[in-house]
Order: C-alpha cells, then structure tokens, then sequence
C-alpha cells in the first residue's frame, strides 16, 4: 500500500498524469463525509479525506497530496459554515480544477438542510458563548444530520452520473435503515441521562446533546484557542459542583490541562470524545463514532446519576 | 495536473524569498539579532489583531495591511532607538524577546475580549508556501526588487553599521537613522513573506544560508554567493521532498535547511580542518 502510494508519487514527479478511471472521484474535507459518500456512492465512487479524524478540522497542514487529489476531483464535499476556510480555498484555486469551484457542480456543501444550531438569527437560548456568523460547523455529531448529508450526497451524485441513480438510491435507503436502527440502539443507551448535564472543552457538541437530550451549561475554553482565565476556570468549577455536572467532553486534540485540573477539583469525569471518523483506528465509519461516543458517556455517567 | 504545476508556485515562491533574506541574514548575523524577524511578525500579526477587532477583513482591506505595517514600523522604531551600544550590558536581544513576548501576549488578551469569531485568525496571519498564488509571487517579486535596489544604492553605510559599527560612527554616519531605515525595510519584507510562507520558513531563509556561507568565507560577495546558492538548491530539494513524502512543505523545507547545513558543517570540518581560514 505504501510502496505503490510512493510509487504512484514517484511516477507523478516525473510529470506523468494518472490515467482515468471510470470511478467518479469524490474528495472531501472530512473523513466522516467520506464515510456516508462511500455508503452512498459504494463502488461507483472513490473516497478520500483530507483532513485526518485526529486531526483538528478547523487547523490542516496542506500538504502537496491534498493539491493533486482536488485536481483531479469530480465531486469535493465540504462541511462548509466556514470550517474548512483555513486552508481549503486558496488549495481550491491552487488545483486549478473548475469543476469543484463553489457554486458548480462539482462542489457541495454538506450542512445544506441540514439542522444548524447557534446561527445568529436563531434565539440563542442558553449561554452557548460566542455565536459563529453561520451557525455551529460541528452539525454531523447529531446522527440525524447524517441523514440530511446522505440524501444531500445521493442527490449530488446521481446528477453528475445520472447512470447512477438506482444505485445511490439503493445505497442511501440501506444506509438509512442501519441508521434508523442504530439510533434506536443509541437512543436506547442514551435514555437514562437525558437532562444530564455537561461541560464541553469547546463549542464542539450542542448538535450531540440536542439529540441526546443533555444539557451543555458551560465550556471550559471560553473562546476557541484562548486559554481560560482563573475566572472563567473559577465559574466552570463552581458551575459543575453547583449544576452536578458529571461529565466534561474533550476532543483528542485539545489540551487536558485545564479539564484534568477542573474534574481533580470537582470530581467529575473528563471522557475523551472523538468527533470524527478516524479518531482512533476503531471509529472506521460515521456509525463507530456514535458507537464510541455513546458507550464513552454511559461509563463514564454510570453511577453518577442523572443529576 | 502534474507534481511540477503544482510545486512550481512553492519553489519560484522560495527562489524570491531566499533572494532577499539570504541578503538581510548577512546584516542581521553580523548584528547579532537573530531573533529581530520573529518579534517583527509578531508586532506585525499584533497589528492585523487589532486591525481585525476593529472590523477590517485582513486578507482584503488595505486598512488591515496599513494597521500591521503601521506596527511593524513602531517595532522598527524600537529597535532603532534602544540601540544600547557597549556603555549599557544590555543586548539588543534582550530588547528583542520583550517585544516578542509583550506583542504576542498583548494579542491573546485582546482576542480574549473580543466579541467576533477568533477561531481562524491564527491560522490567516501564518501563510503556507504551498497555497500561494502566482499574483501574490509576482506582486512579491516587485516589492522585494525595490526593497533590494534601496539597500543596494545605499550599501555603503548598511554594510558599514552591520559590520562595523564603532567606524561608522567615526565617520559622523547617524546611526540610529540608518537603522531605522534598515529596521523599517526589513520589517516591510518579514512582514510580508510571513504572509506568505510561514514564521518558521522564513527565519530559516533568513539565518541558515547566512551561517553556512559564514562557515567558508568572509568576503561578503562570495557570502551571498554560497547563501544565495544553497537557498536555491534546498528549497528544490525540501519542496520535492515534501512531495515524494507527502509532508507539509513548509516544514519540511525547514528540516531539509537544517540537514543541508549540518552536512555542510560535517563537510567544513572534514574538508579543512577546524582551523579557522
């Protein structure tokens, strides 16, 4: 596998182009949106991800493979709401690949229909911190969402090969079905802690806790990238032991200084929560991630109580 | 799309960048300020901060270009006028890490109370040589042509103040006018290759090639012979790389500086001996 991906590289470094398939080429930004289109594509596409699932979205390091894999891209799928907007669109131009240019056929912006929280002209209910100008980029964490981007991706696909149709129609109705199922699964483990309440590192999960019925009363960062003031850490202390907040969610990259200080204070439990597909080599699919997830909240919530 | 179309703009990016730094690197390993292009960008970005909160788009507005010139002028002036000679013990390093700590920390607390998004602003101040554009690289090319057409008229007394400082001033030069100028200049030129390759790049460009053509001659011309050279060839050599491995190119430009200059260093030992020429 490596040999022939450096192989394929060496070749390409001589100028030489990789010859067409007849495979649509689909990339994306993230790996879960590569999950659901390779459910919904099956073997009349091929997948690839740039961003890795352990990686921060928000923060990639471009690297060369990334401008070659947009060159020759029939559909590239974006989370969109300004998530990717780091690094992605000067690569976009770089690729010199109209096709995938915002606004053509070829790009699809997967939060289209789907549930967006925290958009500025929704009432904020909560104190959910600083709004983002188009809504919470972090929407896939609610597995209905996945939903929305499946058929979003099905309709995509079969307009840039309409020959396709059946088959992503077929695709996105077995993708549903083990979707519905494992909601049931989820919802079922999830149950006996709706109302619970959390804290998160960062304003990764409202989509998460919509679903599952928690509620996310505080972060421990209180603006992304800002490391907490003894204030802030004060108030989030006092807010777990007041609100008896079980649980602080992290993401694999972030810094558990600060919520490891924070549960040795309180005694609630910091669960590392992985966002993505690819987090960990077990999360392979969009279904693993809540597989994970949900079992990581349920040991950690076991004896703790729902409030 | 072929590997060369796509690493063409990245190396042609570093040709431009190791033209002037290997240039500037002379002056600022003389000085003995290594550290003045990290604290420069960093005034620099403090100034696209501010530029930001006060509501400017910083990757369009000509307002947010002018906030973080504006800064790195004021961080010239500083470094022009604490020039502490030998009366005080204070190096000019010393004043150089202040600024760098104070600006960089100066910018956190105002991101902190600042009530727009802040999650992308670090990542828009720092550039990656592998998405830079041909109008960003030809509109460089032309900006760093007259920056070195200035330095080249008025060589003379650069040269003079960077190697020899107690002979200029015996020559009645103004000293901490002609450091301005020079501080103003690099400034200018820091600012906007940090924009385009990166903090970590760019000091690379600016020390490396400067320290191994220091290991083999002290004649200035053969100096920026050697640097120009082994700017050329890395940068080739890192950006290719970065390609066959698949690694982020900037940093991987950076290792390759590093590998090359220890050989370098390996081969001056073994070549020559450790006396000094």
């Amino acid at each position: 596998m490596k040999t022939t991906k450096t192989l394929a590289a060496t070749l390409l470094l001589v100028g030489l182009a990789i010859p067409a398939q007849a495979k649509l080429r689909v990339v994306t930004s993230l790996q879960d949106l590569a999950s659901i289109a390779e459910a919904v594509g099956g073997d009349r596409v091929e997948t690839s991800a740039l961003a890795r699932g352990y990686q921060d979205p928000h923060f990639v390091d471009a690297k060369p493979s990334f401008i070659l894999k947009l060159s020759r891209a029939d559909l590239l799928i974006v989370a969109g709401l300004e998530l990717e907007i780091g690094y992605l669109p000067p690569l976009i131009d770089q690729s010199r690949n109209e096709k995938i240019h915002p606004g053509n056929a070829g790009y699809l912006d997967a939060s289209t229909g789907c549930d967006i929280l925290q958009k500025p002209t929704q009432v904020v209910t909560r104190a959910m911190g600083d709004v983002h100008p188009y809504g919470n980029p972090h929407y896939w964490t609610d597995p209905e969402n996945g939903r929305v981007i499946a058929r979003t991706i099905a309709a995509r696909l079969a307009e840039v090969d309409p020959s396709g149709k059946a088959a992503f129609d077929s695709n996105l109705a077995a993708f549903e079905a083990r979707l519905t199922a494992k909601e049931r699964e989820w919802d079922a483990k999830m149950a006996p802690f709706a109302g619970a309440r959390i804290v998160t590192f960062h304003e990764s999960w409202p989509n998460f806790a919509k679903r599952f019925k928690l509620e996310i009363v505080g972060t421990v960062e209180p603006k992304p990238g800002i490391p907490p003031s003894p204030t802030h850490t004060l108030e989030i202390i006092n807010l777990i032991a007041n609100e008896k907040v079980g649980v602080i969610l992290v993401e694999p990259y972030f810094d558990r200084k600060t919520p490891d200080y924070i549960a040795e204070k309180t005694g609630c439990t910091v669960v590392t929560f992985y966002p993505s597909v690819g987090g960990i080599p077990e999360i392979n699919d969009y279904f693993g991630v809540f597989d994970h997830d949900v079992d990581a909240f349920v040991k950690a919530m076991i004896g703790k109580g729902t409030r | 799309m072929t590997a060369f179309q796509i690493l063409l703009p990245a190396f042609v990016a570093s040709l431009i960048l190791t033209g002037i730094h290997a240039y500037l690197g002379v002056h600022v390993v003389e000085r003995g300020v290594i550290f003045v292009d990290l604290s420069l960008a960093q005034i620099a970005a403090l100034g696209l901060t501010v530029a930001y909160l006060v509501g400017y788009d910083i990757h369009t507005s000509h307002q947010a270009y002018l906030f973080s010139l504006g800064f790195t002028f004021i961080g010239a002036a500083i470094f022009a006028f604490t020039r502490t000679h030998r009366k005080t013990r204070i190096p000019q390093e010393a004043i150089i890490g202040i600024v760098y700590a104070v600006s960089a920390a100066v910018a956190i607390l105002m991101m902190s109370k600042a009530t727009q998004e802040t999650e992308h602003l670090k990542e828009m101040l720092v550039g990656n040589i592998l998405s830079v554009s041909w109008y960003e690289i030809g509109k460089t090319a032309v900006m760093y042509s007259l920056i070195g057409l200035f330095h080249f008229v008025f060589r003379r007394r650069f040269l003079l103040i960077s190697l020899d400082e107690p002979e200029a001033e015996r020559q009645g030069v103004n000293v901490r006018f002609w450091d301005l100028l020079f501080y103003m200049s690099f400034g200018f030129v820091v600012t906007s290759s940090v924009a385009i390759a990166g903090v970590l790049l760019v000091f690379c460009f600016l020390i490396v090639p400067s320290v191994a053509a220091m290991l083999f001659s002290e004649r200035l011309g053969i100096r920026l012979a050697i640097g120009w050279t082994m700017g050329a060839i890395v940068s080739a050599g890192g950006v290719a790389l970065s390609f066959v491995l698949d690694l982020p190119t900037g940093a991987t430009i950076v290792a390759t500086f590093g590998a090359a200059l220890l050989l370098v260093g390996v081969y001056r030992v073994v070549a020559r001996g450790p006396a000094t020429v």
